[in-house]
């Protein structure tokens, strides 16, 4: 890749496009694997009560130390249950970026975008950098945007479910409109997806459920690495449009013709 | 011996017992231990300073593998 093309987040440069869950893996130590295979520089982590009857190793004690973590609020389903999470994440020590979700809706695991806006607003106001998952609305992205947030993290299809870039027009509108980056976050299934959502002009994809639930989940990491270089260069060569069917071999001195 | 709560089950304090001292004696492990105090998230700078006292509520969380 181009050494010069970082994605940028909130004036902090990557050299990779993928960020990568931690989430639904066999083992911690596969986990691990797959992380380093991705090439990733930032993974979420989830934020909950310790068991203390269990004593199983700490989650970053796996990970290598120049990982950022981006703490998420999974599992909140208002924005005071977001904001609380990610009050005690950078209290403890976690980074002040957080992966804002606020999901109301166990089914279908659709964010709700008025809470969203709201915690969104009260987080940047504390000091946070905010990268919010959404639906993939345009001006729900400008709300976030004018509020402050970093990057705006639409959903390709709903979370775990794989199914690809079913909300592709509605991404590329938001990639079109976009003045912070747009990281296309959850429903991708397979690398060609993470390709299609970079190709389409994605800033970054998020992964999780594609990699760990793969049947090799370390091969499929560097799998989806491919994949988002493949798509980014794409993109930033420039794609053909698409057109009618023109011959790629001349067609004067044709052999049968003589 | 006053009692708080951490993640709803009882402990007993020791005489002014302290976060970093509830977590030593609780044996956490971890660089991450993020502290929540009747609502209010605990600074982790604050830890050896903040002292528990009867009826507190004490949240002990985590980061744990997640999207």
């Amino acid at each position: 890749m181009n050494r010069s093309d970082f994605l940028e987040i909130a004036g902090r440069q990557f050299s990779s496009r993928l960020l990568v869950g931690t989430g639904k893996y066999e083992s911690l130590e596969v986990m691990a694997q797959a992380v380093a295979a991705s090439g990733t520089e930032l993974v979420t982590v989830a934020v909950r009560l310790v068991d203390f009857d269990d004593r199983a190793r700490d989650l970053t004690s796996h990970l290598p130390d120049d990982l950022m973590l981006l703490p998420n609020t999974a599992g909140a389903k208002t924005a005071e249950d977001a904001v609380r999470v990610a009050r005690l994440a950078r209290a403890g020590g976690l980074p002040d970026w957080i992966k804002l979700e606020v999901i109301p809706d166990p089914r279908n695991l659709l964010p709700d975008p008025v809470g969203t806006l709201e915690a969104a607003e009260t987080l940047v106001a504390d000091g946070f950098t905010v990268l919010p998952y959404m639906f993939p609305d345009p001006l729900l992205a400008r709300r976030l945007e004018e509020v402050g947030c970093a990057t705006v993290m639409p959903l390709a299809a709903p979370i775990g479910s794989g199914r690809g870039l079913k909300l592709r027009e509605s991404i590329a509108i938001m990639i079109e409109e976009a003045r912070v980056p747009v990281v296309v976050d959850a429903g991708l299934g397979a690398p060609s997806d993470a390709a299609a959502a970079m190709e389409l002009g994605a800033d970054a994809v998020l992964v999780n459920t594609a990699i760990a639930r793969a049947g090799d989940p370390v091969a499929m990491a560097e799998g989806f690495r491919l994949a988002v270089e493949a798509g980014r260069r794409g993109f930033l060569a420039g794609v053909m449009e698409p057109q009618l069917a023109e011959p790629s071999s001349p067609l004067t001195g044709l052999v049968g013709a003589s | 011996m006053s009692v708080c709560t951490v993640n709803g089950r009882e402990h007993q304090l020791e005489e002014r017992e302290t976060v970093a001292r509830l977590l030593e004696r609780l044996g956490f492990t971890g660089p991450y231990a993020l502290v929540e105090r009747n609502g209010e998230p605990v600074d982790r700078a604050d830890y050896s300073r903040v002292v528990l006292e009867l009826g507190d509520k004490v949240l002990v969380a985590r980061p744990v593998a997640g999207g």
